[in-house]
């Protein structure tokens, strides 16, 4: 449970505050612009990416063979900025595990693995996994929400509170699924292509 | 109503892709042209309305080495209630040595269908595969039941693409991080050796999948936007 609460706390060094998923450009194009338009984003960004990457967190804890869940994500994940995303902040976060709990399953894992792949060996416990994955997919969109379009921090706050991550995670840990999200997916691929000052590398 | 219809292809001695085995079983009724040629070219027509809620339908497609099938519909797809409220489901199943172009019409998702969509493909080291599916969301005006749609394929086993896609009945048809509340999505699969450019505008998008193949993805509020980016790949 602890590494759980380090893994989804901020201010752990995995680099996960540098990615807005999808938000940054969401916000660039009007799409989020206040409250209301955060918690549809966010609710819509948690039923898909936020399932789908607890599914696999989950799978990894469970003890199921990394490198099938490694391919089977990568197949669940068409777009290659998704990719490149996923990737980084699972090669941030493993850095920053090596150090902290160095363990053979960790060890086992590629230089780059998916975010969810790590949190899954790392908490070790499915359901704890799936919830902190379903978490940290919805907590880092709401403070880049925060930064970017300056809105109330405690409204933010609130909007996360009662987004259902926990039935989320249970829903996660019944099947591995395969939600996709179209517009996440042409969000993502229209950041990469962006030209200008861009905050956040998703 | 169940049905379940089979289609095989495979190459005659004189290099002409030949229907071998046809089992229609309505509504799933499979026209093949009568013309030899490097192509076979079938037409899968819907000869009762289908699906109603209640319909399991089910379509097992074999491609032989070297042979080609083009397989395509030739009217739209208006996925219905039935009397009961059950739902629908429909199964397409290729298993494809040769080559295989699946083009079927859009399927319009009306109100209080219910309905479950899966493609299985599963290819071998040479096999071609190009696929597309597009989705209307409601007829003009109307909001639409449920559908959940899956596409998996592999090659030799190992997973190409699979994604399924969910939409009505939850507030992710309007997210933003859903279908951004556009009405027609489409997709094309192309997997197959060709490299293409990664590429893209504010609502589509071209990419190279991790493991080969390309998709190409677009969303808009009319078919023929839509449909406008597939033919363009």
């Amino acid at each position: 449970m602890l590494t759980a609460l380090i893994l989804a706390d901020s201010r752990f060094p995995g680099g996960g505050h540098v990615h807005s998923g999808g938000l940054e450009e969401a916000a660039a194009r009007g799409l989020v612009v206040d409250e209301p338009s955060l918690r549809s984003f966010l609710h819509g960004r948690l039923l898909t990416a936020g399932l789908l990457a607890a599914g696999f967190a989950a799978a990894a804890a469970r003890g199921e063979d990394l490198a099938v869940l490694d391919a089977e994500l990568d197949a669940r994940t068409p777009s290659p900025a998704q990719r490149e995303a996923s990737r980084a902040q699972g090669r941030g976060m493993l850095r920053a595990a090596r150090r902290a709990w160095p363990s053979a399953r960790l060890a086992a894992l590629p230089a780059a693995p998916h975010q969810p792949l790590v949190i899954g060996v790392l908490v070790g416990e499915p359901y704890e996994a799936a919830l902190t994955c379903a978490y940290l997919a919805v907590s880092g969109p709401a403070s880049a929400a925060v930064r970017l379009l300056g809105l109330d921090p405690f409204g933010v706050n609130a909007i996360v509170a009662r987004l259902e991550v926990e039935e989320v995670a249970a829903r996660a840990c019944e099947e591995l699924p395969a939600l996709g999200s179209p517009a996440l997916d042409l969000l993502a691929e229209a950041h990469v292509r962006r030209e200008g000052v861009r905050l956040f590398g998703s | 109503m169940k049905a379940s219809a089979r289609l095989v292809v495979s190459l005659d001695p004189h290099g002409n892709s030949v229907v071998r085995v046809l089992r229609s079983q309505s509504p799933l009724t499979l026209v093949p042209h009568r013309r030899a040629g490097p192509v076979a070219l079938v037409h899968l027509v819907s000869s009762v309305t289908a699906p109603l809620g209640g319909d399991a339908l089910e379509l097992t497609v074999e491609v032989g080495p070297g042979a080609a099938l083009d397989l395509r519909g030739v009217a739209a797809t208006l996925m219905l209630p039935g009397p009961t409220g059950a739902p629908s489901s429909s199964l397409v199943r290729f298993t494809v040595e040769g080559s295989v172009r699946y083009l079927p019409e859009p399927t319009v998702v009306t109100g209080r269908a219910h309905h479950t969509s899966v493609v299985e493909a599963e290819l071998d080291g040479h096999a071609q595969l190009r696929t597309r599916e597009v989705l209307v969301l409601g007829r003009t005006g109307e909001a639409p039941g449920t559908l959940a749609t899956t596409m998996r394929a592999t090659r030799c086993g190992k997973p190409l693409l699979h994604q399924q896609l969910v939409v009505g009945g939850t507030a992710a048809d309007a997210s933003p991080a859903g279908l951004a509340g556009k009405r027609v999505v489409g997709t094309e699969l192309l997997l197959d050796d060709v490299p293409r450019a990664r590429d893209g505008g504010e609502w589509w998008s071209v990419v190279p999948l991790a493991a080969g193949g390309t998709l190409a993805t677009a969303m808009g509020d009319d078919v023929v936007t839509v449909t406008n980016v597939l033919d363009a790949i």
